[in-house]
């Protein structure tokens, strides 16, 4: 069900789009996305593991839970009135209830990932034109996931393909070029989300081992994105995938100015260790890697946070995301509100319209009465993104 | 300065927050212990809706590896980001840090609940 749209709504296509980039819309049962065989093993145990670091506070706003009852973003319509709509957002790329750990069964987690997919489209990606998709794929499976993306490719409404940060091996590695060349091949960026740092059989969430609670762990998720970034660029993916664009979602900022001086450097020394790269590695970044804003990072003085942006080109690399509805979202209202206009518009959703190609803002919708678009039963209660 | 009447004393549960507004304003009213406190509903840090977070205690400061219950009923926890301030005094419970709850002024005049603002 597509809802009208109302003429007595102004018309904000004149303006540039707002993009959230990482919304997390509940799937409170997947069931029946499930093919039979696996819905016992869904039903008893789910994704089966975690990572064993738990937010005392929950991950999901208590505020965020429709009226209408089940789990926090669970209502396409509660969250379009709560979320979109309050904060004038013109569109929500959703990236789903959970990234896939490393696991045991790649036949299990690949049918999660396609019931996912599945019922993104069908309980989700069909309310609305302001929601877009991303296909969820179990990336340490490369084949499989290629097959998942090469499925769901060529949807209009499906903007980019969704994997965990933790991956098996750096994922710049041969493996996981599968992945890539279904992925430009349908010219959709990937996302790698974080929330499976030692997760399964990931490996510690740190190089030197396992944090003590949940507050450590969190504080140190740009570990992975660091990594992988690192990996992404130095294993020349960006030459061999020439029009391939990578999002780092929720692994902050800060970071990315730091290791782009050091990969510039060391490249400056030791470019012969890896030959086919021809262009400084910050280039690569800036062409090939945007990153999503939040958890923002809130030093002291707001102009430091500026000066980072000044040094990373947000103008090219950053995209509003606000994480609705966990506990760590950012309020799109209050950040970066000293920030020159013409950038704020380009984080704010101008970078992300032209990634994900949403030149057209539809209109707000006109809502009916608030109802549940359809109740289920839950049967599972998911394991979430951190 | 004007006083509003917002609520029966009786309204005021005992745990958990009284929403009620003056003229735009949203305002939180908490009861702790026989003290009424009035919280704009609006979280220093991210504009989230405080008030309608959980009233709880917390682990208060200790030694390394202690760990101590205290302040049952007296601290509300945003229910975005879960920072926690002092129901009595609206401060932020985390050293170092400044931000606080904006309050006003109640009165209580017999089973009449009134807060003070400027508007």
């Amino acid at each position: 069900m597509i809802i009208q749209c109302s003429t007595m709504i102004t018309d904000r296509r004149d303006l540039s789009a707002t993009v959230d980039t990482d919304v997390h819309q509940a799937l409170p049962d997947l069931l029946p996305f499930l093919p039979r065989q696996w819905r016992d093993q869904w039903h008893s145990t789910g994704l089966g593991t975690s990572t064993g670091y738990t937010n005392p506070r929950g991950v999901q706003r208590r505020d965020a839970r429709p009226p209408s009852g089940g789990p926090a973003a669970s209502d396409p319509l509660f969250l379009i009135s709560d979320h979109l709509d309050r904060y004038q957002i013109d569109y929500a790329v959703l990236t789903g209830p959970f990234v896939l750990p490393l696991g045991t069964d790649p036949d299990y987690l690949n049918a999660i990932a396609a019931a996912v997919n599945d019922a993104t489209v069908t309980d989700w990606l069909s309310v609305s034109d302001r929601f877009r998709g991303s296909i969820l794929i179990n990336s340490d499976d490369p084949p499989a996931a290629a097959r998942e993306i090469r499925r769901l490719g060529s949807r209009h409404d499906m903007v980019q393909v969704l994997m965990a940060s933790t991956t098996r091996q750096p994922c710049g590695q041969r493996p996981y070029r599968l992945i890539y060349e279904a992925a430009a091949e349908h010219d959709l960026p990937i996302a790698l989300h974080p929330g499976a740092e030692g997760a399964g059989l990931a490996a510690p969430p740190t190089p030197v081992g396992w944090p003590s609670r949940y507050l450590e762990w969190h504080n140190i998720l740009p570990l992975t994105a660091m990594a992988q970034l690192n990996s992404l660029v130095c294993e020349g993916i960006f030459v061999a995938f020439p029009t391939l664009r990578v999002v780092i979602t929720e692994g902050g900022l800060s970071w990315l100015p730091h290791l782009m001086w050091r990969m510039d450097k060391n490249y400056k020394a030791l470019r012969d260790t890896a030959p086919w790269l021809t262009r400084l590695p910050s280039d690569y970044v800036k062409d090939h890697v945007r990153l999503t804003t939040q958890p923002v990072e809130e030093p002291d003085q707001p102009e430091y946070l500026e000066q980072v942006l000044i040094m990373m080109d947000a103008g090219r690399t950053v995209m509003f995301s606000s994480d609705y509805p966990h506990w760590d979202n950012d309020n799109p209202r209050v950040l970066f509100r000293r920030l020159d206009a013409q950038l704020r518009a380009r984080i704010m959703g101008g970078t992300a319209a032209e990634l994900y190609g949403l030149d057209h803002p539809p209109r707000p919708e006109s809502l009916p009465p608030f109802e549940t678009i359809r109740s289920r039963n839950a049967t599972r209660p998911s394991v979430e993104h951190e | 300065v004007t006083a509003h009447r917002v609520a029966s004393l009786a309204e005021v549960p005992v745990s958990g927050a009284l929403m009620v507004s003056v003229n735009d304003l949203e305002i939180g009213l908490f009861r702790v212990a026989d003290q009424i406190l009035a919280w704009r509903n609006h979280c220093p840090h991210m504009a989230a809706p405080v008030c309608r977070g959980l009233v709880t205690g917390t682990r208060l400061p200790s030694a390394v590896y202690c760990y101590e219950l205290g302040l049952e009923g007296r601290v509300l926890q945003c229910p975005w980001h879960g920072w926690e301030f002092d129901l009595l005094t609206g401060a932020h419970l985390a050293g170092g840090s400044s931000a606080r709850l904006r309050g006003y002024p109640v009165e209580v005049r017999g089973d009449d609940v009134f807060i003070h603002t400027r508007v």
